[in-house]
């Protein structure tokens, strides 16, 4: 499958890139293009960033904290706990080959990036550092931009078993 | 070596502690004996030692069986496990007594299980890896006796099942019973066609951009495509397979339906995020979307009222009702979970009652019979709940029955 996933993913990156974080949802910040790993526990458990009372997000750069400017669109276990880090996998796991897409806003810079969430595969579920921002998820009819399905799916060397999703920078929104 | 004199005071001190509360419960037990005797003596003269008891029947060890047919107010809790996805599970409850029956071990990222329709056998579609989560990736149907529970065939099929987040269409039985259908994502679309009364694989039916079985026919189903159209398929006598693609007729893009639908007849009732049902009518190679209809009012959507969850709409199709969770919330909580459901007349499309709920559900389901009860689960909690679908009052509490329950399936 893959000139399926080629040109999946370049259609994604594409749109993604075509498309201004202002322009989705109000300025919620999320355009979903893929899908996630992994199966979504309801929205309440971190959907929304978690403001400080200036209104800020304190934990913007912190990696390991769901509200990382970074994982405005993930779904699963952050890899970052999990033995690896926003960009890399664990030892011992695979990277998915497809990938869902956000594009998210950085506040150390002003900038919004295109943000792909590769999931890591081939192992157990890591179980730590669960988290689900979800703004823009369509039903799974739409699968590219659904963030219901296990996109650990179709990788030849780890087929489905899910462990933890990455957030790497693929580039800036111009 | 201070902290070890630390512990060991704490130690002596948890151990005072104790020691004066065995002599305040000596003292208490010394004066409840006291009275029990005082009792004891105006009453009516000590009875003999009660009989030894027998040994339990038969020589080996024993297992339960079911009785059939099934009780029409049992549920099977499908639980995908989330934390350690290898090791799906199905729990069987008795809605009347609270009575946990017993488990089916379905194998990773497991969907839900489907009732043949006699009652006698319960298909399971599964995943297993030759070492647990790595090596070969071997997909099959296992049928088990819905009587021992007891695996009683499996009949392989290609490894491209689905693993998403579970949902009635992920499997499904076409209304003659005789075809299971599956839905795979790998991430190409189709679908499996296995036959349950030969108990082979038959074919694999392509369904690119559509996605999900809905039976629509003795041996008719539909799948539904991301730009609002629906493939409407029919599994003819002869093998052969007969398509016929729809129009964009259910709505996408901002408010879209769910893939979440649930049946009446030859209707199938849709939800979108905002709350609007719409109802698709499929015969044969003719679909229709018939007037939509919503489960606010203008007023209730102000207040930012929305259906959510997981399997969030069930229906009575004895009391023609439909039900479905509720909660406040904006755009983006269309998966959020609720404490109320919502009871709405079919017919008048008109909202009849509302249920609080003791916690949060994600999940419901209602039972077939004309008594029935209203079952609700939240993904993220091990207990069941169990309402009178009628009254609306709550009866039982079955705690600790799932990790991570997703969808509910009734005889």
């Amino acid at each position: 499958m893959k000139w399926f996933d080629a040109m999946a993913e370049r259609s994604a990156r594409g749109i993604a890139k075509r498309t201004s974080r202002r322009s989705v949802l109000g300025g919620l910040g999320t355009l979903l293009l893929g899908a996630v790993a992994i199966p979504l526990l309801p929205a309440a458990r971190g959907a929304e960033v978690k403001r400080g009372d200036d209104g800020k997000n304190p934990h913007w750069d912190d990696p390991t904290s769901c509200d990382y400017w970074r994982h405005c669109a993930i779904d699963g276990f952050l890899c970052g706990c999990c033995g690896g880090s926003q960009t890399t996998c664990p030892p011992g796991t695979n990277m998915s080959a497809v990938t869902w897409i956000g594009t998210c806003h950085n506040p150390g810079d002003g900038r919004d990036y295109v943000v792909s969430y590769n999931d890591c595969c081939g192992k157990s579920a890591c179980g730590r550092c669960f988290c689900n921002r979800n703004e823009g998820d369509t039903p799974m009819f739409e699968a590219g931009h659904s963030n219901d399905y296990n996109w650990c799916s179709g990788n030849s060397t780890a087929n489905i078993p899910y462990h933890c999703s990455t957030a790497r920078i693929l580039g800036a929104v111009r | 070596m201070r902290a070890p004199t630390i512990a060991i005071l704490r130690c002596d001190i948890r151990a005072e502690r104790r020691s004066r509360g065995v002599r305040a419960l000596a003292a208490l037990a010394a004066l409840a004996g006291l009275l029990g005797a005082a009792t004891l003596a105006n009453a009516a003269p000590v009875k003999s030692a009660p009989a030894e008891l027998p040994p339990d029947p038969g020589r080996h060890p024993t297992v339960a069986v079911l009785p059939t047919p099934a009780s029409k107010h049992w549920v099977w809790v499908n639980d995908f496990v989330f934390p350690h996805m290898a090791d799906g599970t199905a729990h069987l409850v008795d809605g009347d007594t609270g009575r946990y029956l017993g488990t089916l071990s379905t194998g990773y990222s497991y969907s839900h299980l489907v009732l043949s329709a006699d009652g006698r056998w319960i298909y399971s579609p599964e995943t297993y890896f030759s070492r647990g989560t790595r090596g070969t990736r071997t997909d099959v149907v296992t049928i088990y006796d819905a009587r021992t529970l007891d695996p009683a065939g499996e009949i392989r099929i290609p490894p491209k099942r689905a693993s998403d987040m579970p949902v009635m269409g992920d499997v499904a039985l076409t209304d003659d019973g005789r075809y299971l259908l599956i839905y795979n994502f790998n991430p190409a679309q189709s679908i499996t066609v296995v036959d349950m009364k030969t108990r082979r694989f038959v074919r694999e039916i392509p369904i690119p951009g559509c996605a999900f079985a809905y039976p629509s026919g003795p041996r008719s189903f539909f799948s539904v495509c991301g730009d609002g159209s629906a493939v409407l398929i029919d599994l003819a006598r002869n093998g052969q397979v007969v398509r016929h693609h729809t129009a964009r007729l259910l709505p996408m893009g901002a408010d879209p339906v769910t893939e979440k639908p649930v049946r009446v007849g030859d209707v199938w009732y849709f939800v979108t995020f905002d709350g609007r049902i719409v109802p698709f009518e499929v015969k044969g190679e003719r679909a229709v979307v018939e007037p939509s209809w919503s489960l606010t009012s203008a007023a209730e959507r102000a207040q930012g009222w929305r259906p959510g969850g997981l399997q969030q709409l069930a229906v009575s199709v004895r009391l023609h009702r439909l039900y479905a969770i509720m909660h406040q919330g904006g755009l983006a909580t269309h998966k959020d979970p609720g404490k109320t459901v919502w009871v709405y007349d079919l017919a008048t499309r008109r909202k009849v009652q509302e249920i609080p709920l003791k916690r949060l559900a994600s999940s419901i389901q209602v039972t077939t019979d004309a008594a029935p009860l209203l079952f609700t689960v939240f993904i993220d909690g091990p207990d069941l709940d169990v309402y009178d679908a009628v009254s609306g009052h709550w009866l039982r509490t079955v705690p600790d029955v799932a990790t991570t329950p997703t969808v509910l399936v009734t005889p």
